[in-house]
């Protein structure tokens, strides 16, 4: 990648190029091993061509190595080389984001999904000609108190995107045909959009072990899900071969690292300057959970969810690429 | 003269007052949308606070700022609008229950509009009347009452007994009865109805709100307040005339104000229109003595008399004619001083105040010690009517009776949100300190303590793993701590679990993992009192 200051629009420019040409190699990728990533600050590397070449699986690693470094750049440069906004928007499309903002609690505790990540996902949406941006999140605390101290309320009124407030009569019992739960009330702007792209923050959590990608499908529903912990791995399972996302975008900016998935302490907080954005579900929790040193297979809800065909638990079937600023 | 341009000015300043009280009632909530600036909140959690005085009506409460001087024993700052309004009755006479009052206005128009009497019927109902001294007593049963340290004013003052009536009862039952009407219409699966129900989203929710409200006894304060309009109907502004106690606070004042109504005797024709429309009951007839106390200054005596034989004009008040009337005012002071007298050792006999506090009495955060509470508590509601998750509701019997109406968090209903303290900013007489979320959050202020009902526990009982308390806890480090374990399941096999075990040194008492436990019914965690911040007795640990 280009580490010299230039614009953004040259940047973007340039980064197309390069993921042009990356694409017509059929792909580049990286090791699995997380030292190997965490300390990778070069270029991507070529490797397992053969096996990626089966599956559209990628994962675009990003990290902002520059001290002070724009987290918005970062975001578009990724997207640049997934192939564009464009690519996964149409225009005129209805896109839900889905961020994880349910603690009331300011963005540098890094509870909730990094405001500046949201709103640059926003825009890029809003730039590949979305109808319109809806913000949807099933709080835990209230949802009102969710939108202002998460950011996520600012967010919405500078891009003008729409916040959704998850109320009684968005819920619509859906048959989510999973192997634990059935008929259950899912938020209807999700399932209506034409478009999800899930935003979840990475974090520690009491039973799942991590909250990342999938996870994020619990704030998708309503009903009782405080019971679906009894059965947390399936049922976050369950809830992600129904909600296909067309991208997920991890933030791993500010990371809790302990004490999750209220947070509230700063020591807790890890700064990793990561963002990971993927089309493979399964690939990208995988690879967030390495982050956290944890192997993703002794994560139940990765490990079922490969098992079950969403994605790959293995990093080496998917093609990677890395992007620093 | 005939038009009535002072009747059309009081009309125009009551309506107005009664806008702005309900205004004010509708916006005593977190707003919709509140769009704070991010990049503020990374230096420090906000607090989030409403805009508009929604404490106003308090301000100006000669009542309330009275019972809580008496109660507290100290000279209550914020309470310079109400001390004005008593000045202004010395001169004037009551016109807040004429001009302002939104509890009057509501009693005007509802003995106005459709009369239950007319003619003679009506002017018997407008001669004064003994039961009138009623609101004298229960004046003085608020006062000395307070004085011993128990304010019940709110229970009858008619500003709170408003706010709690329609914050607690009459709008949460309309807003869900709108909302479930809308409801259905969103759910329905025919297009153009299933729009129409999200058009409750530009009607119903701006005013209402998303979630079905719950208050605890809602449904006796909403039959209080139906009960007390009803009275229209026996006497017009029967709640001014004889039950109001703000009513008597102001007529005491304006015994001797300087605004008196002059009655030209022989002018007078006795056709009676001016006791027909006579709202206080004042004896506004020529004949008989103007009782300046009773008088609502609705001023209808002048503005109908056809012969104008009644002006109001500013005068030296005239010693009061009309003997006997002292004797019956003077019974009514001492068996208000009796009543006054036992209500506060009596109401706090149950030992909640002094013995023993009461487990379930979980007072919001920042609340003062019970006693002092007790002192300053109006039972307006507002606490009620601002707390986000609904979990601050009118106390049944948690605080004993002397607490009736004060505000008591029921966990299974709501929680106390970690970094709110909205609670705080808009209690009138500060029973609930103004408190930040970082004082609340760093001291940190607890409200009460959590334990685990093992039996109930979905772990404990061997009936599969949760950690949903855990999750929830706000607290960092978490009061909530769990353990890797083994438990035999029904099926007597052994099962991995993580049990749950609480650090009472973290624990603040918010409530939020009993309001999320699976376990319906009665949640196998529940909060109590004990431990909370404001009760050095009320304490498990050292």
């Amino acid at each position: 990648m280009n580490d010299t200051p230039i614009t953004r629009r040259e940047s973007i420019k340039k980064i197309a190029k390069l993921s042009a040409g990356i694409a017509a190699a059929s792909g580049l990728s990286l090791s699995a091993s997380s030292k190997n990533i965490l300390a990778a600050e070069t270029a991507p590397i070529a490797e397992n061509v053969s096996k990626q070449a089966a599956n559209g699986a990628w994962l675009i690693d990003g990290l902002g190595s520059a001290p002070g470094f724009s987290i918005r750049d970062l975001t578009r440069r990724m997207f640049a080389q997934a192939g564009g906004m464009e690519k996964f928007i149409s225009k005129g499309d209805i896109v839900v984001i889905k961020p994880n903002i349910s603690w009331a609690q300011p963005p540098h505790l890094a509870v909730t999904t990094n405001p500046d990540v949201m709103m640059a996902v926003i825009e890029l949406c809003q730039e590949a000609g979305a109808k319109s941006v809806r913000i949807v999140d099933h709080t835990i605390h209230d949802a009102r108190r969710c939108f202002g101290v998460t950011g996520a309320g600012d967010v919405a009124k500078k891009t003008g995107a729409d916040l959704v407030h998850p109320r009684q009569s968005l819920m619509k019992d859906i048959n989510l045909k999973g192997k634990r739960l059935d008929a259950w009330p899912v938020l209807t702007p999700i399932v209506e959009a034409d478009k999800v792209i899930n935003l979840p923050i990475a974090k520690v959590h009491g039973l799942s072990g991590l909250t990342l990608g999938m996870k994020n499908w619990i704030g998708a529903v309503g009903g009782r899900r405080n019971a679906l912990h009894q059965d947390i791995h399936q049922s976050i399972v369950d809830l992600a071969q129904f909600f296909r996302p067309t991208l997920t975008l991890i933030d791993a900016v500010r990371v809790l690292a302990a004490n999750g998935p209220s947070g509230g302490r700063e020591e807790d907080v890890r700064v990793l300057n990561r963002l990971i954005l993927s089309n493979d579900p399964v690939a990208i929790d995988a690879r967030a959970a390495l982050l956290f040193n944890k192997k993703p297979e002794d994560i139940g809800h990765i490990r079922l969810a490969h098992q079950q065909g969403l994605g790959h638990i293995d990093l080496n079937a998917v093609r990677q690429v890395q992007v620093t600023v | 003269m005939k038009v009535g341009k002072l009747i059309w000015l009081r009309r125009i300043s009551q309506v107005f007052f009664l806008c702005l009280f309900i205004y004010l009632l509708f916006v005593t909530r977190l707003p919709q949308d509140i769009y704070l600036d991010y990049s503020l909140t990374f230096t420090d959690a906000p607090d989030v606070r409403l805009e508009q005085p929604v404490t106003f009506f308090w301000q100006i409460n000669p009542l309330a700022w009275i019972t809580t001087v008496l109660a507290t024993h100290q000279w209550v700052t914020g309470f310079a609008w109400a001390i004005g309004l008593l000045a202004l009755t010395l001169v004037l006479g009551r016109f807040f229950c004429g001009f302002i009052c939104p509890l009057g206005t509501l009693h005007h128009m509802a003995s106005s509009i459709k009369p239950a009497l007319k003619g003679s019927a009506l002017a018997a109902a407008n001669r004064q009347k003994p039961d009138r001294m009623i609101k004298y007593f229960f004046l003085t049963v608020i006062c000395v009452a307070a004085f011993f340290g128990l304010n019940l004013s709110g229970l009858l003052d008619p500003l709170s007994l408003l706010f709690r009536s329609l914050a607690l009862a009459v709008f949460p039952a309309l807003g869900n009865a709108l909302n479930g009407f809308f409801e259905i219409l969103a759910r329905s699966d025919i297009k153009i109805i299933n729009l129409l129900g999200y058009s409750s989203e530009v009607l119903v929710a701006p005013l209402f709100g998303y979630e079905t409200i719950a208050f605890q006894t809602g449904w006796f304060i909403g039959i209080l307040f139906l009960l007390i309009l009803f009275l229209n109907r026996i006497r017009p502004r029967f709640w001014c005339r004889v039950l109001c106690p703000l009513g008597a606070l102001l007529g005491i004042c304006s015994k001797y104000s300087l605004l008196r109504l002059k009655k030209v005797d022989e002018k007078c024709t006795h056709c009676g229109i001016c006791t027909r429309n006579c709202q206080g009951a004042a004896s506004c007839e020529p004949g008989t003595p103007w009782q300046s106390p009773e008088c609502l200054l609705c001023l209808n005596c002048q503005e109908l008399c056809p012969e104008d034989a009644l002006t109001f004009k500013l005068n030296r008040p005239l010693p009061m004619r009309g003997p006997a009337r002292f004797d019956s005012g003077r019974r009514v002071v001492l068996t208000g001083l009796m009543a006054g007298l036992s209500i506060p050792f009596l109401g706090k006999l149950d030992g909640i105040t002094h013995r023993s506090p009461s487990p379930q009495l979980i007072r919001p955060p920042g609340s003062l010690p019970e006693n002092d509470f007790l002192d300053r508590c109006q039972r307006c509601g507002l606490c009620m009517k601002v707390c986000p998750t609904n979990a601050i509701h009118p106390a049944f019997a948690e605080a004993g009776m002397a607490g009736f109406w004060t505000p008591n968090l029921i966990m299974t209903l709501g929680y106390c949100e970690y970094t709110c303290t909205l609670c705080g900013s808009v209690c009138p007489t500060g029973a609930i300190a103004d408190i930040t979320s970082e004082v609340k959050t760093k001291t940190p202020i607890r409200i009460g303590s959590a334990y685990i009902d093992r039996g109930r526990c979905i772990p404990w009982s061997g009936n599969g793993s949760c950690i949903m308390c855990e999750e929830v806890c706000p607290t960092s480090p978490k009061a909530i701590h769990l353990k890797d374990d083994f438990v035999i399941n029904p099926e007597k096999e052994m099962v991995p679990v993580k049990l749950p075990y609480i650090n009472l040194k973290q624990c603040v008492g918010c409530g939020i993992c009993e309001t999320k436990c699976p376990v319906r019914g009665k949640p196998a965690i529940r909060v109590i009192s004990a431990g909370e911040t404001r009760d050095p007795d009320n304490q498990i640990l050292l």
